[in-house]
């Protein structure tokens, strides 16, 4: 095989998104709400925006949180009470929700980012229990239990109002646009190149000279970030913050979905998300006990087909490249 | 307020610390030996321990006997562990490490609901066994004889599960199969199968945990993520992969637990979480853990 082939292939080994695909995705998301119902279509983009970050961390980085809940849950309860009991604005109110847990993501990253992978899936998983508990009794008077946090006022964007549906949801809508793109930026960036080699092989980054610690904490904090804007998107969406956004099992969905979209693909999130809900849905029409059946596939796919449903059209795709320029290089 | 508190309800409250953790203690040990063996960090520990609950109280409701329950328990626990490690983990070994993670944690969504289709929402209750019901009374000390027998039960457990690693050659080969598996495997030994034999040890320790806690909270389909997170709190605390570690462990949760709720009620259940917090901050690898396996 000439040098020439060789590039080209190493050029390909991180596909870019077709614009092909990049619009089809594009007017699939704007079309959504006239197909599916509002809400399911609201609850797919927060949740892909959560799956963003999440995938940021376990895809590209190869750190396994099963914490995820505090920041998604922090970012709720954090919209939830500053619009509830301060009566800021739309934009405070997120940027709270955002900060919250990033300095959350902060203090975990200091105590737990140095630790073996499955440490510190434990130890997140730890702290989100913490937070869990402590919003169910000790903060009750501030959080309401296990009631939720209700009587939350809602806001305007401008003029518009953000409390019907159709509204949020292209509020909602152009915000995972900008959120997609900035993902898109950052793992072009030297630092998103920078997880991706730690993810491959991080003695050999480490040996390099990077500080692999530092930049897993600053990715586990970015992460955050986006987790703690889908929370405070949800408490937009659903205009109250029920406790189970703390609970362990929202941690175990967003993992459950970006492993079944395909973890380190760019789309997978998305595709996870989609596929993940509209299973779930399904399966909740015909019996209450869809855990049962999203697990087992859960664990299906671990089996057969650990790169998720991106993950492996990605490798397939790129097998038949391979195949197609060897062809070429073994004629031509 | 404090000061109403008299010595002989702190002694009390240290009992009933003891009997707890001695419950945290079989489930961080079986965690350990795991993943010492295999590398594998069980997340469905808690959802063995809970069907082990169950088993418990399908052979005590048949059978009425609280002894055929917990054997009953072990092995027919242990065996389904088996097969889950033979067919569903023997896949992943050599890949991605955290693959086994992602899988037992897909098996902890699972089994829960199919006990909630078999048994109902509800909890199971199960009597206390006749011969342990009533209280000894030392002193101004009125000790439950349950609890006792969970403390003294634990504590023969433990020796025997000592003795068993450290005197017979099963545990000889699985002790050097933990430190360098690849070297016994050399060394003429069928390792698939000793990785087999030391996941149902860990899963039958963890069935025990579950059987014995049931007659002091009836068995129910969601017990065992608590159970799942104890013992990962107590590993982190003691160090992961260390046997003393999951003993000191959870014996300081169980009684951290047990004076919190009598301080302060409403922070039990956050206080081993904020230990946890305290230990990673003062001694990162935990307080019994190897450098370099952390």
């Amino acid at each position: 095989m000439d040098s020439i082939t060789k590039q080209e292939m190493l050029k390909d080994v991180e596909p870019r998104p077709r614009s092909t695909i990049v619009w089809a995705t594009a007017v699939a998301l704007i079309l959504l709400p006239l197909v599916i119902s509002t809400p399911l279509a609201t609850e797919i983009l927060v949740w892909s925006i959560f799956g963003l970050g999440f995938n940021l961390l376990l895809g590209y980085t190869g750190v396994l949180s099963f914490g995820h809940a505090a920041y998604f849950g922090l970012g709720a309860y954090t919209a939830g009470l500053t619009l509830r009991y301060w009566h800021v604005g739309l934009w405070t109110s997120l940027a709270m929700g955002i900060a919250a847990p990033m300095i959350l993501a902060c203090f975990i990253g200091l105590v737990a980012i140095r630790r073996r992978g499955v440490y510190f899936a434990m130890i997140s998983l730890a702290f989100g229990q913490m937070l869990y508990f402590l919003a169910l009794s000790p903060l009750k008077d501030i959080t309401r239990g296990e009631d939720g946090l209700t009587h939350i006022p809602s806001v305007n964007l401008f003029f518009i109002a953000l409390e019907k549906p159709r509204n949020l949801y292209y509020f909602i809508l152009a915000i995972t646009v900008l959120m997609l793109y900035m993902t898109w930026r950052i793992l072009q960036s030297p630092f998103g190149r920078l997880l991706q080699a730690f993810r491959e092989n991080e003695e050999r980054a480490k040996a390099c000279g990077y500080n692999t610690t530092l930049v897993k904490f600053f990715s586990l904090v970015l992460s955050a970030c986006y987790g703690g804007l889908a929370g405070s998107l949800n408490t937009l969406y659903l205009g109250y913050v029920p406790l189970t956004t703390l609970f362990w099992l929202t941690s175990g969905t967003i993992v459950m979905m970006t492993v079944l979209g395909g973890k380190g693909t760019f789309l997978g999130p998305l595709v996870g998300v989609a596929v993940f809900l509209f299973l779930q849905n399904t399966i909740s029409l015909f019996t209450p006990r869809w855990e049962l059946f999203v697990g087992a596939i859960f664990v299906m796919i671990i089996l057969l087909f650990p790169g998720g449903i991106m993950g492996t059209i990605q490798e397939k795709y790129l097998n038949r490249k391979m195949i197609r320029l060897q062809r070429k290089a073994a004629t031509g | 307020m404090l000061s109403d508190v008299s010595w002989s309800v702190i002694l009390m409250q240290l009992f009933f610390g003891l009997a707890l953790g001695s419950i945290f203690v079989l489930l961080a040990s079986g965690l350990s030996i795991i993943y010492g063996l295999l590398d594998v960090v069980n997340f469905a520990h808690g959802a063995f321990a809970m069907l082990g609950a169950y088993v418990v109280f399908l052979a005590v409701s048949l059978s009425g006997s609280f002894a055929i329950g917990i054997v009953s328990a072990i092995v027919i626990v242990a065996i389904i562990g088996m097969m889950v490690e033979f067919f569903l983990l023997k896949p992943l070994y050599g890949k991605d490490p955290l693959l086994p993670l992602l899988l037992t944690f897909g098996l902890s969504v699972a089994i829960p609901d199919l006990i909630k289709i078999a048994f109902g929402l509800i909890g199971e209750p199960v009597p206390y066994p006749e011969a342990l019901s009533g209280a000894t009374t030392i002193g101004p000390l009125i000790l439950s004889n349950y609890r006792l027998f969970i403390i003294f039960f634990t504590l023969a457990i433990l020796v025997s599960l000592w003795l068993f690693l450290k005197k017979s050659d099963l545990g000889m080969i699985i002790r050097a199969a933990t430190r360098d598996s690849l070297m016994v495997q050399v060394l003429g030994t069928n390792t698939s199968r000793i990785w087999t034999t030391g996941f149902a040890i860990g899963i039958g320790l963890a069935a025990l945990a579950g059987a014995i806690s049931v007659p002091m909270m009836s068995a129910t389909p969601d017990m065992g993520v608590e159970m799942t997170m104890v013992a990962f709190v107590v590993t982190v605390v003691g160090g992961l992969g260390s046997l003393g570690g999951a003993i000191v462990g959870g014996l300081l949760i169980g009684i951290i637990v047990a004076f919190t709720s009598l301080i302060a009620g409403e922070y039990s259940s956050v206080a081993m979480y904020f230990c946890m917090a305290v230990v990673l901050l003062i001694r990162p690898r935990g307080l019994f853990g190897e450098i370099g396996r952390e």
